[in-house]
């Protein structure tokens, strides 16, 4: 859970770019192989990137757009981040242990981390309004609401610290 | 059947509470007075009514030994009423505040109560003999924002409050010639009035609705975001848990155990959350009938809002004329949903997210009633109000009390209200499968 890591500064910025750059290209190859639930994983992995900065957050999104819309098959994405939602379920209960003058829980979403976040870029591609990523977007998002629940929007809605 | 007796009172209830013997409830009925009914012979009647508040009455506590009644309301003012002959008699409590007040409650040795209040204050309360009158002694600069519940620790000395600032703090509440040295207990023995033990930031949103389990190990609150926090050890180090539920945000909690929590809100239905051997936290189940519209209805209905978004609209049945302005209400919800989308990263978001989750509610609300009427139109059936959402509440529960018998610290039974104006109580006896953890 890189989200309660903080804000990296912006000398990072650079190695980021780096980062998403490596990991565009693990997703066109991905996608050259017809694993696009895979690589929409890759593209979530590591989302939002810990910065401010506007440049990398295009960047990323970028990314997570092309695998998004090559998106075909939502159930089957969706039955495939279940597998991942239940994993994380059963491995990060852990009891959050505290910090100085209380518990900080900000960003922290151990259990509905992955469809949490694919529900923020849900949100990103509808602001767009791009035609097809908003049918794209549309789509999954009802598959996303009727697996999640209203939760996961109102969850959406209520983050002040996590940006995409 | 979790719920032994429904009774609808009143348009819309803001909060109730019980007399000792469970014979007398008191509600306020969303206006500036205070209800008392009795049951006599099943039948509800109307037995007192306290006329002193000039705005919303907002909290209301009636304490079980001393048979007194503290009422909280927008005023800014609170009452203390004691039956006296054959009627209540009001004391005013000035309690120097410039905001409304929101909540109250009595203390567990009666003593004292606890007044949350939009003046970013909480209240405490206590009686002073040789003038009788009570006293009001404020703990200020503490809270960033409304706080928007109390509730006492068992000791009598430890206060826990949530605010709109995301915020939920322990403080001391000790007070010298009211508490006595050795009810001080455990980490708590050296503060003094006001001192704050620990504050926990662990949600985004607004938080609610905060109570201690019956021993005062764990601590429950509630954020707006549908999350509920559990803490323990509250103290220098305190152990917390978030547990993200699927539906939508909670008002109030309960403890009913050690071992598991009601919780109560937009969802109109409460729900179980209990702690297994590890003592893990987590969601079990709704109580009462669930809405069988859930998943069908409710989330499917997006079905038809991608078909309002869409340029041609594919709605799976005829419309009637009727559900027009249903579709027009569903369109400018949408309109304000994308709207407050938009918005919802800048300065906005905390107001976004209130309209939101309204917006949503009543979203939800609009198209479940849509696909009900149609499909009841159909075979010419009369929609019985109440099973339009399937539970046994109508609306938003905004309030929980337990029902307690005394010497036990489990409370099986409880009672709920809401805005649809009903009160609902619960027995969880019965419920096979939560036996386990009362």
């Amino acid at each position: 859970m890189a989200a309660t890591e903080g804000f990296v500064e912006a000398d990072n910025t650079e190695a980021i770019i780096t980062r998403i750059e490596h990991k565009s290209r693990k997703i066109e190859s991905l996608l050259k192989q017809s694993k696009p639930v895979e690589a929409l994983k890759t593209a979530l992995e590591g989302s939002p990137p810990m910065t401010r900065d506007e440049r990398c957050k295009s960047a990323n999104w970028i990314v997570v757009h092309r695998a998004l819309m090559a998106i075909k098959d939502v159930d089957g994405l969706l039955s495939s981040l279940d597998a991942e939602y239940y994993d994380i379920l059963m491995n990060s209960i852990s009891i959050s242990s505290s910090r100085e003058n209380g518990v900080n829980g900000g960003g922290e979403f151990t259990r509905s981390r992955a469809t949490f976040v694919l529900n923020m870029y849900l949100y990103r591609g509808l602001s767009t309004g791009d035609r097809p990523t908003c049918d794209q977007c549309l789509r999954i998002h009802e598959k996303l609401t009727e697996r999640a629940g209203l939760g996961c929007i109102l969850r959406y809605l209520a983050d002040t610290v996590n940006t995409v | 059947m979790a719920a032994i007796a429904v009774h609808r009172f009143a348009q819309s209830i803001t909060c109730h509470a019980w007399s000792p013997d469970h014979s007398m409830v008191a509600f306020c009925p969303n206006s500036n007075e205070v209800h008392i009914y009795r049951l006599l012979q099943d039948k509800w009647e109307k037995v007192h009514v306290l006329q002193k508040h000039d705005q919303i009455v907002s909290g209301i506590d009636w304490s079980a030994r001393s048979n007194r009644i503290v009422t909280a309301s927008h005023d800014r003012n609170s009452y203390v009423w004691n039956f006296e002959g054959t009627e209540w008699v009001p004391t005013l409590v000035i309690l120097r505040l410039n905001r409304a007040a929101l909540c109250v409650q009595w203390s567990p040795k009666e003593n004292k109560f606890a007044v949350g209040s939009g003046a970013k204050t909480v209240c405490i309360c206590y009686y002073e003999q040789e003038n009788n009158w009570w006293i009001s002694k404020l703990i200020r600069k503490r809270h960033d924002s409304s706080v928007t519940g109390v509730a006492w620790h068992p000791n009598n000395i430890l206060l826990a409050t949530t605010s709109t600032d995301g915020k939920c703090r322990v403080f001391s509440t000790f007070i010298k010639g009211v508490d006595t040295k050795d009810s001080r207990t455990g980490s708590s023995s050296d503060s003094k009035f006001g001192e704050q033990i620990v504050q926990l930031d662990l949600s985004f949103s607004w938080a609610f609705g905060v109570k201690w389990s019956p021993s005062g190990n764990t601590l429950a609150y509630v954020g707006h975001n549908s999350m509920i926090y559990f803490v323990d050890d509250v103290g220098p180090s305190p152990l917390a848990q978030s547990v993200a539920f699927q539906d939508l945000p909670l008002c109030d909690v309960l403890f009913v155990s050690e071992r598991m929590v009601i919780g109560v809100g937009y969802d109109c239905s409460p729900m179980v959350f209990a702690a297994d051997e590890r003592g893990i936290w987590s969601f079990i189940r709704f109580l009462g009938e669930r809405k069988i519209a859930s998943s069908g209805s409710t989330y499917g209905s997006q079905d038809l809002y991608m078909g309002l978004l869409r340029p041609h609209p594919t709605t799976p049945f005829e419309l009637e004329p009727k559900h027009k302005e249903l579709i027009q209400l569903g369109i400018w919800i949408c309109q304000q949903f994308h709207k407050s989308l938009i918005l919802m990263k800048d300065d906005f978001s905390v107001r976004m997210v209130v309209e939101s989750s309204f917006i949503l509610y009543q979203f939800s609300e609009a198209f479940v009633k849509l696909y009900g009427q149609s499909k009841h139109v159909v075979s010419n059936d009369a929609v019985e109000p109440s099973r339009s959402r399937g539970g046994i509440h109508e609306n938003c529960i905004s309030c929980i009390v337990p029902l307690r018998q005394p010497g036990i610290s489990t409370v099986p039974r409880f009672s709920t209200s809401g805005l649809d104006g009903k009160v609902v109580i619960w027995d969880l006896e019965n419920q096979a499968d939560l036996s386990v953890y009362l």
